[in-house]
Parts: C-alpha cells; structure tokens; sequence
C-alpha cells in the first residue's frame, strides 16, 4: 500500500493511496485520491466496497476523515464509487458530486438524493474550504457521463480512467518513469474502454488550454512534467473504440 | 467463541435466512395458479347445476359453498403474496447490512495498536447505524413472518372443507342420475385441487418453521456478536 502527498503547501494538499497489494487478486486495483483545504476534504473516487476498509484506515493516518464534506465521482462504476453508502453511514450530510446523467444510478448505491450534487454536463466549479477546482467534462471516455476535475493551485489534474494503465503486480511505482515502455500497459485499455475518437480530441484540447504539471489516472502510475504531453501526445494518435478483435 | 467466528456464522445466518425467503416466495408462488382453477371450478359447479335444472337444486347449494371456498382461498392467497414480497426485501437488506457491519469491523480492526488522525468514534457511530438499522429491520423480518404465519393458518381449515364439500358432492353426484356424471366431474377436480393446496400448505409451514428457527439462531448470534465487542 503506498499513501504519498502529491502537494503540501500551507493548508492545502492532495494525497494519493494505491498499489494496495493485499486486495483480492480479481480486484483492479485504484488510486483514490484525497484534497484537503483549510480543514476540509474532498475525496475523488473513494472506491468500492472492497478497499473501503484499506482506503478509510490509511487515510485516517493522515487526515481526520471526519472533516471530508464531499466525495467527487467521475462516473459510476462500482470501482469508483460502490463505497458510497458506508462513506455515508459515516458522515449523512455527505456531498456527492456526480456527472448529472448518473444521479439515479447512483442511488442504487443507497445514496439518498439530498446527498447528491449532479454536475451538468458542461462541467462547473467545486469550492472546497474556500477553493475552487474546475470540472471537466470527459464524456465517452470512458463512460457516456464522465469528469475530470483541475487544481489551478497546484496544476494537478484528475483524469479518471484516462491515462489508465493495467500495470502487472511488480509494478509499484507511484509515478511514470519510463513513458515509452509505459504505453504497453495502457494502449489496450483505451483502445477497448474509450468508445470515441472526438471526444478524446474534445478533451485533449481542453486539458492543453490549462497548465497541467501532473495528470492523476484512477488506475495506474501518475504523470508528471513532460511525460504529461508525452501522454497527450500518445493518446491524440491512439485509435480509441478499436480494441475490440473483431473491429477493423 | 471469537468476535470472528461470531460474525461468520451470523454471516452464514443471513445468508442461511434469505435463501429460504426464495424458497418459500417460490413455494407461495406456486398458489396462485390454484387460486385461478378454484375460481374456474366454481364457475363450472355453477354451470353444471344450472344445466341439470330442478334436479340440480341441492347441488346447487353445495356450489354456493364451493364459490365461497374459491373465494377464501384467493384473498389468502393475494394477501401473502404481498407479504412474501417484503419479507424477500428485508432479509436482502440484512445480508446487504450485515456486510457493511463487518466492513466497518474490518476498518476498526486497523485502529488497533496505530496512530490515527481520524478517531475511532467516528467509524464505530457509523457502525452503531448499521447496527440500529439491523435492529430495527429483523424486527420487521420477524414481524412479517408472524403475519405470513397468521395469513396461512386458515389454508388448512379450508383443505378440510374442500374435502368436505368434495365428499358431499360425490354424494349428490350418485343420486343425481343423468346429471351425476358432471357433478362427479366437479367433486373429483375439487378434491384434486384442495389436495394439492394442502400439500403445498404443508411445505410452506415446514419452511415457515425453518425460517422462524434461523431467525432465532441469527438473533442469538447477533447477541453473542455484540456482547463479544
């Protein structure tokens, strides 16, 4: 299990937890990420039922979970958010932000409305503690409703499920070291999990528009400095929605 | 007994429980087709009495009784299945719950012997909801079951005069001459039927007995669970 700060600086933060080698070996494994501001924390995709114990316990070490006010969903797989319901039973006034077309899915988690923030599918702002963080939409990619979310502060950006990667168990770094030998473990999950070469384009072009120093997958090892354009790069020329055999 | 072992037989327990909710949903289910060919059968014993004019007057008393009975067993039958539908929930939900208790356990056992920024209590008035909700929904499990129970009590009360009506159309049937032939039809359909409807009586009381006895377990493994912690 590696739990690492990515940023620290006066009172905000963001903090990482993967590479959770104990989980069942038919679990993918996560990254679940944790913002603090002033106090308050936000966690981006907390993950399912099944590392709720391990996510809630090595978080606890680092920050009173007590003070998290909202969990950020990219979309609505069970890897990303099947916890919800045990983080509610935890905090009731808990704020859920979701993408807007997955409200009522999501309440199959046993998330009541009232707990929901359905963001729109233009995107919006999330204000942590007095801080603002832009969100961004990402949908097809994978999901037909799905969000980044951007820290202007600390030029770190949260893609979800893209820049992916199935890494094998010996794999424990946190961060990309390699780039070109890295594509082996990612090409075939975009090519088969993303479904639409416009939207890629649509999205690459936005997250050009603003200063990224690391792009943060929910699987796999993070991106960081030039590897985040080398990433880009990769992605703009990879032919999405092909990964399936009997696609020509 | 360890706080492990406890929750992995209360584990089982539910799991145990909610598999004979299917069952016996799957048991009742299979009433409401009789209901239906008691109703019809009625209507038949109308028409055969009809048919034999005059001569069909003391049957015809007999296939007021025989609608009545159709009847009876329709509204008991209507009425569980109601019931068996929100017990099927309940027991879901335990399971559902009864795994979230143990996921919060699994979280406090990493508080032992660390250093936490987050306190405890913060996990454990999480799992006390969990538990309240456990509570409050084997209560209405055991509630439900008590009205299934009440609700299928009259089933053999109605078997016995099925069977009796059946026996007392035989009997008009061999005194009926010409017409006998259609009345021995209805007297023999209607023992067919309240036949099935007692054996099926009979199987839903044996798995009502198996279901109230694993609740018990459930309940005194709960105790045990919590007394344990």
């Amino acid at each position: 299990m590696r739990v690492e700060h990515l940023y620290k600086k006066g009172t905000h933060s963001w903090m990482v937890m993967g590479r959770d080698e104990d989980r069942r070996s038919e679990v993918i494994d996560t990254n679940q990420y944790l913002i603090q501001h002033n106090g308050r924390g936000l966690l981006l995709d907390p993950g399912g039922v099944e590392n709720f114990a391990v996510v809630a316990a090595e978080f606890s070490k680092h920050f009173d979970l007590a003070n998290v006010e909202a969990v950020f969903a990219s979309h609505q797989d069970p890897d990303v958010i099947s916890s919800l319901s045990l983080w509610i039973q935890t905090n009731p006034k808990l704020l859920v932000y979701v993408p807007k077309i997955w409200v009522s899915f999501i309440t199959h988690f046993g998330v009541k409305l009232e707990n929901i923030r359905p963001i729109p599918d233009e995107g919006g702002m999330i204000t942590l503690g007095g801080h603002d963080l832009e969100v961004i939409p990402a949908h097809y990619l994978h999901s037909s409703g799905n969000l980044s979310l951007y820290d202007p502060q600390t030029k770190i950006f949260f893609s979800g499920d893209i820049g992916a990667a199935l890494l094998p168990d010996d794999y424990t770094d946190l961060f990309v070291t390699d780039f070109n030998k890295h594509t082996q473990y990612m090409e075939y999950f975009h090519r088969r999990w993303m479904p639409s070469n416009t939207a890629k384009l649509s999205w690459i072009a936005q997250v050009r528009k603003r200063d990224v120093e690391m792009l943060c997958p929910q699987h796999g090892a993070i991106f960081k400095g030039k590897d985040v354009e080398r990433f880009l790069t990769w992605f703009e020329n990879l032919d999405v929605g092909s990964g399936w055999s009997s696609v020509k | 007994m360890s706080d492990s072992l406890y929750t992995q037989r209360t584990r089982e327990e539910y799991d145990t429980i909610f598999r004979q909710c299917i069952s016996l949903n799957t048991e009742l289910h299979k009433l409401v087709p009789l209901a239906k060919q008691m109703h019809l059968l009625s209507s038949n014993a109308v028409s055969s009495a009809a048919r034999a004019g005059s001569e069909g007057d003391a049957f015809r008393v007999l296939t007021q009784d025989i609608q009545l009975l159709g009847d009876d067993v329709s509204v008991c039958i209507s009425d569980t299945q109601k019931i068996i539908s929100d017990i099927v929930t309940l027991a879901s939900k335990l399971t559902r719950l009864f795994t979230s208790f143990v996921l919060f356990n699994n979280v406090l056992s990493h508080f032992e012997n660390q250093k936490m920024v987050t306190s405890a209590k913060f996990f454990e008035q999480g799992q006390k909801k969990i538990m309240d909700e456990i509570r409050d929904n084997n209560q209405k499990l055991s509630r439900s079951i008590g009205v299934l129970v009440n609700l299928l009590s009259p089933i053999s009360t109605l078997v016995k005069k099925g069977e009796y009506l059946a026996v007392c159309s035989s009997v008009e049937a061999a005194s009926s001459g010409e017409y006998g032939v259609s009345f021995e039809a209805v007297a023999s359909m209607l023992r067919e039927l309240v036949g099935l409807l007692g054996e099926q009586s009979s199987r839903q009381k044996s798995l009502l007995r198996d279901l109230s006895e694993a609740m018990e377990i459930q309940q005194n493994n709960q105790r045990n669970l919590l007394y344990a912690r």
